[in-house]
């Protein structure tokens, strides 16, 4: 048996003229998390609701566990658990009758019913919330509640459309402790975000841009990319006073190819042959001195960025001929 | 594993008996304006006519004038408003509304009557409102031909009329109009809460986004369907059983026939109002969608069921209209028991109509619903 559990091949969805997705092809192995990037509107929701089995692909193929989505919906819907964008719950249930709802849905047995629900109460800490209406419960809570819900069944796949849409940090560190806890177990976990702190704990990530799957794989991989990191350059990060004075000049020197600020630092994509003497010298003619410079290497976000000004670019090359 | 067609029916029921029962608002709130609408139509629709107000030019002012004018108070048809002075003043009240019906009496009444001439009474009905113009027409016809014959018999010394028509009204012998029309209105306000219920239950899924969820699930569409119905099947039935109480003891409404087959023609018909609700639910995006398609399949029954206005003089493509309706033939299910006492053997056609209509609706709602989304 093949150690991929979300397989897709040229997966496509096009509604009317509009192509949502467009040929997609990747491939997630057992218990790893694979996170999932791209802007709004890009198609991430779409992949996810193919694969679901909700929405029926126009093209291509998508396989769990290596049974055919559209031949096998029922035993692939088995095994595969769902957490929606808005944490779908029925407000007038209580979080006790939330999760009876979801096992009973799956047709659990009693007994293991109220053994499972034990179980992901213990993990999510929901004990004191049990008789308060789901309604009431805030966004943390809620959102701990759903995927409680969507593991009631014991799910080998778990998809989490943006799990971390608009909740606190700490809920959203713990959410996270959980997700490796369960690819620990052995599950695969198939996340969509926009936070690229997330997708840096990813062992795999994707991105879409424009219904297209730019690129694919672990992070490290990508960031080696030659596209990210050509060769003969390096990254530096160049901590000072006045940020965006220094960008400024930064960007006149010879031999910057890239200059990004990063909160009270900023980011460099330099030639080789430029030295940090260099640097240092121009700072000091707009009136900056003593900044703090040290090499580091590209983050996902430098890649998400190269990759998609690239494909503008080829786009715009490909209208003007 | 369990593969029945029936999947995940207990989770659905348990969601949704929880959903209704919790909220006892809601559930108020679904029961409340029917029966309100039920005795607000029941007391409207009462075209019996009575005391229709009547304007008096009485020129004549004998004994015999206003014995005549007391036979048609006596009918109950008439009340007097007023004596007016002039033809003019007569036909300005009738103009204001405030008379319906005006009566002149000439002056030489009394002196025609006794001098054997034929001594005329002028009458000026308000034929706006053709029912109780009509009606007006024939009492005042009928007043005058009693009193015709009853001269003349007094002439001739004959003690019987030559011909005499004896009628029988059978099921409804005082001719009460709720009789008629109360079974019509449960029918309809019946309507009316059912196919809002179920469209809603469904469409608040959708706008939710809880709909996504279930389909995730491997919850079987006839589950879901079934699950999503009977609940609004349970509170049907309880709304029924209290309009029917309203017809039998505020609207006094006696059920000729059988309590239990009146019970059962209202389950099967609820079923059938309820599928309609899901199908509606199905199709529509939103609440207002599906509130929009509601009213156009509760509407027509309204006009082509038969509740108001009888189907034999309809033209043809409003009865055929009607004969697609479920509300027709539940009203002239309910009529044939409530009012005329009908056994099975005497309804079984329409029954069978309804019942086919209800499996026939439940299951396109349940095959035609897509576990797929967009």
């Amino acid at each position: 048996m093949s150690d991929a559990m979300i397989e897709c091949e040229g997966l496509t969805k096009r509604f009317g003229n509009f192509t949502a997705v467009d040929h997609v092809s990747f491939s997630v192995a057992r218990g790893s998390i694979f996170g999932f990037l791209g802007p709004n509107g890009s198609g991430k929701s779409t992949v996810i609701r193919m694969l679901c089995g909700i929405l029926e692909p126009t093209e291509g193929t998508a396989r769990i566990a290596g049974r055919d989505i559209a031949r096998e919906g029922d035993e692939t819907k088995e095994m595969i658990g769902y957490m929606s964008q808005k944490f779908s719950l029925y407000d007038e249930l209580t979080v006790n009758e939330n999760l009876v709802f979801s096992g009973k849905l799956y047709s659990l047995p009693d007994k293991e019913l109220k053994r499972r629900r034990d179980e992901l109460i213990g993990i999510t800490h929901l004990e004191p919330y049990l008789d308060r209406r789901a309604a009431l419960l805030s966004g943390g809570w809620r959102q701990r509640l759903a995927m409680a819900c969507a593991l009631m069944h014991k799910p080998t796949v778990l998809f989490l459309d943006e799990p971390t849409a608009g909740i606190d940090p700490v809920a959203r560190r713990e959410l996270w402790d959980l997700l490796f806890e369960f690819a620990g177990q052995g599950m695969t976990l198939f996340v969509t975000t926009h936070y690229m702190d997330e997708a840096e704990r990813c062992s795999h990530v994707g991105y879409i841009y424009n219904s297209r799957l730019m690129v694919c794989g672990e992070p490290d991989d990508l960031k080696r990319m030659p596209e990210v990191s050509p060769p003969g350059t390096r990254r530096l990060d160049v901590t000072c006073d006045h940020v965006t004075v220094a960008l400024r000049a930064m960007r006149e020197v010879k031999g910057v190819l890239n200059a990004t600020v990063f909160g009270q630092s900023m980011h460099l994509l330099v030639d080789e042959t430029v030295r940090r003497q260099e640097i240092d010298e121009k700072l000091r003619s707009v009136g900056i001195a003593s900044p703090e410079i040290h090499e580091i290497g590209p983050s996902l976000e430098d890649v998400f960025v190269t990759l998609t000004a690239k494909h503008a670019a080829s786009n715009q090359q490909e209208r003007a001929a | 594993m369990n593969r029945s067609p029936f999947r995940g029916l207990n989770a659905i029921l348990f969601k949704e008996f929880i959903t209704v029962l919790r909220d006892p608002m809601t559930l108020f709130f679904m029961l409340f304006p029917p029966l309100v609408e039920m005795i607000a139509f029941g007391y409207a629709l009462d075209n019996d006519v009575k005391h229709m107000p009547l304007a008096i030019l009485n020129e004549d002012r004998t004994v015999e004038s206003r014995r005549f004018l007391d036979r048609f108070v006596n009918t109950e048809t008439f009340r007097i408003v007023g004596e007016v002075q002039t033809i003019e003043e007569m036909a300005s009240e009738i103009r204001k509304g405030r008379a319906s019906v005006g009566m002149q009496i000439p002056p030489h009444f009394t002196r025609d009557l006794r001098a054997g001439h034929p001594a005329t009474v002028q009458m000026l009905i308000d034929g706006s409102n053709s029912t109780t113009a009509l009606q007006a027409l024939n009492t005042a016809l009928g007043v005058a031909l009693t009193q015709s014959v009853e001269m003349m018999m007094g002439e001739t010394g004959r003690r019987t009329v030559p011909v005499e028509i004896r009628p029988q009204m059978l099921y409804n012998p005082t001719m009460r109009s709720p009789n008629f029309y109360v079974p019509g209105v449960i029918g309809i306000v019946l309507q009316i809460g059912t196919t809002f219920a179920t469209a809603m239950a469904v469409v608040r899924e959708r706008e939710r986004g809880t709909l996504e969820q279930l389909l995730v699930s491997p919850l079987s569409r006839w589950g879901l369907m079934l699950g999503k119905l009977v609940p609004y099947l349970c509170i049907g039935m309880l709304m029924a059983m209290l309009l029917f109480s309203i017809m039998r003891f505020l609207f006094a409404v006696p059920i000729a026939g059988s309590v239990i087959a009146l019970l059962f023609a209202t389950f099967v018909y609820c079923f059938a109002l309820l599928s309609i609700g899901l199908f509606v639910g199905t199709k529509a995006e939103n609440q207002m969608q599906a509130l929009q398609m509601s009213m156009m399949f509760v509407l027509p029954s309204v006009f082509f069921s038969g509740f108001i206005f009888p189907r034999e003089t309809m033209p043809w493509i409003f009865y055929a209209l009607g004969s697609i309706l479920p509300t027709t033939y539940f009203i002239s299910l309910i009529r044939a028991i409530i009012l005329r006492g009908a056994n099975f053997f005497e309804y079984w056609h329409a029954l069978t109509i309804l019942t086919g209509m209800a499996v026939f609706l439940f299951c396109v709602c349940a095959l035609r619903f897509r576990k797929k989304i967009g």
